[in-house]
Parts: C-alpha cells; structure tokens; sequence
C-alpha cells in the first residue's frame, strides 16, 4: 500500500511537472494569475517550481529520500490548496495550471480542490508511514542512508 | 509529549533532504532555464502595457476613450469574453456574448454576426482578466486583424455610466 501511495503520489507529480517545464511562459502566465505573489516573483516561481515537483516526484518513485521528499509534497499540496481556495472565495476564476500549462485547461477551481484534496490525503497516508510506521513501510533502506 | 530520539532524527533528516531537493531544484531550474531555448527572464515586467501584446509586438490594447468613441459611432463589436451566465447578468449595450472557456462552440454561433472590416472590442472584467485578451488574439488568428482588448472593459463601463444591457431586457443610458 505505501509503494502504491508514493508510486501514484511521484506519477501525478511527474506527469503535473512535464508541461509546465516545457512552457515555462505559459505557466508563469497561470502563476501570475493567481494573482498572489509580487510581480518580481512571478517569474521565478514559475521557472522553479516544476522543476520542484518533477524532482520529488523522481524520489518517491526511485524511492531516495523519501522523509524530504514527502514533506515538500505534503507542503506543495497545501500551498496549491490554499491558494485556490484563497481565490475560490475572492471570486477570482483563475486557471488552475495545475496539469499542463495551457490556458484552455477547463478544470474547474472546485474540481482541481478536490482532486488536490485527495492527493493530500494521499501525501498524509504517506508521512504517516514514514514517521510513524517506518518499520513496515520499507523505509529501513533509507533510514539511515543522507 | 516527548518525542523519541528516533522520531525526532528522522524528522531532522527530512527537512534536512527536504532543503537539499529545493536547493538542488533551484539550481537545476536556473540552469536550465539559463541555456534552454524559450526559457524566461528571471524578473519580468507584468504590468497592463507590457503583458497585452500580441505575438506580433502591435499593441493590442485599446484605450477606454478610443473604444467609447467607435461605440457611440457604432463602428465597432463588442465581445464580452466573461461567461454567458455574467453576460446575461449585465454586459455592453450590443455586445456579442463569447465565452472563451467554450470559445469554439459560441464562435460558430455568432462568427457570421461578425464584420471582418468593423474593429471588434474584447473585454471582460478587472485589470488581470486574460479571457479578452485571449479571445483578441483568437479572434486575430480566426481573421478577424482589428481585433483589441479594452482592459477591464466591463468595470470602466459600468463606472463611467455608459449604455449597458441585461437579460431582463431593460437597457439602460
């Protein structure tokens, strides 16, 4: 069930990370119109951040730092909710960009919350394995290992 | 609660991996981002003049009085990008309603009410709104070349107290 979980959780993070590290310009557009971060950031989280997902999400596949990399997905989910919510009750329709970095992407807001919902709970089941029930969760071969 | 040395080690090493994935992410995606093709200025200028420019550099913004003008002369489209719902609520005395989360299927609907040599006006609502200028390039690449974008078109309207239109019927101004 745990090599379930992360192999699922590093997918979708992989597959979320393809398009937005090839249309950096696109995505950077969704970044912005999110409308929460100073112009002068807008840029740089857009350049950074699938390259972010695309990394953690290698990581819980391969299985190499796990902890760390449980903990980013479990705070990029937060952060990706948060600030859909945050719009969500401001009102403003922003594309998610969630999976690609596309303007015609239709998802709507409170669809792509649920789904990042779910992917949280996800993320939880799998922090609990690590830092709670390490012994079953193979997480013996990377213990001690960094 | 007291923590266990083991739980309180391994959650050091977390965040310990977790700083080393970012800080190896950073510099992978600046990298790249510095030698690819397409890849993207750092800082980059996202105020209304610089983020509404078509790919061919002519400034597709039109200004609040310019667009004013070819209303009352009748001379150009009105386009409201916003969705039909916010349409029927209020929108532009005349105005064509083109959603553009479902552009291709109302484009067929009004495309024939469309004057390829009359200037069409997009707009929908606040200064970050993307759906008219979207629509504007759309419409540009559908053939339609004087296409432009009146930013936040629906708010500037309203506040300067210019002929609008609703479901209801009711015109007003």
């Amino acid at each position: 069930m745990f090599h379930i979980a992360r192999f699922f959780l590093g997918g979708v993070f992989i597959y979320a990370s393809y398009d937005k590290i090839i249309n950096p310009d696109d995505f950077a557009r969704i970044v912005f119109n999110y409308q929460i971060l100073p112009h002068n950031l807008v840029n740089l989280a857009a350049i950074i951040l699938p390259w972010i997902e695309l990394i953690v999400g290698f990581c819980l596949i391969i299985g190499w730092w796990i902890p760390g990399a449980v903990v980013i997905v479990t705070a990029l989910l937060i952060v990706f909710i948060s600030a859909s919510l945050f719009n969500l009750a401001r009102g403003l329709d922003v594309h998610c960009g969630c999976f690609s970095a596309g303007v015609l992407e239709t998802t709507s807001a409170r669809l792509s919350i649920l789904r990042d919902t779910f992917f949280l709970a996800v993320s939880f089941f799998l922090i609990y394995m690590v830092f709670w029930v390490k012994k079953k969760s193979g997480f013996q071969s990377v213990e001690f290992r960094g | 609660m007291v923590m266990s040395e083991n739980k309180k080690k391994i959650w050091i090493l977390a965040l310990r991996q977790g700083l080393s994935l970012i800080v190896i992410s950073v510099a992978i995606a600046l990298t790249v981002n510095q030698f690819r093709p397409g890849g993207i200025n750092i800082v980059s200028d996202w105020s209304v003049e610089a983020r509404f420019k078509s790919a061919d550099d002519a400034l597709m913004v039109i200004s609040f009085e310019e667009a004013g003008k070819l209303f009352e002369l009748q001379e150009a489209t009105f386009i409201d990008a916003r969705s039909e719902e916010q349409y029927h609520q209020g929108h532009i005395k005349g105005a064509l309603s083109l959603p553009w989360q479902s552009v291709n299927d109302y484009f067929i609907e009004i495309a024939d009410q469309l004057d390829p040599n009359k200037p069409i006006i997009t707009y929908c609502d606040g200064e970050t709104c993307e759906l008219s200028h979207e629509l504007a390039v759309f419409l540009k690449d559908m053939g339609f070349d004087n296409s432009r974008v009146l930013v936040n078109g629906w708010s500037l309207w309203l506040k300067a107290g210019l002929p609008v239109a609703s479901d209801s019927g009711a015109d007003n101004g």
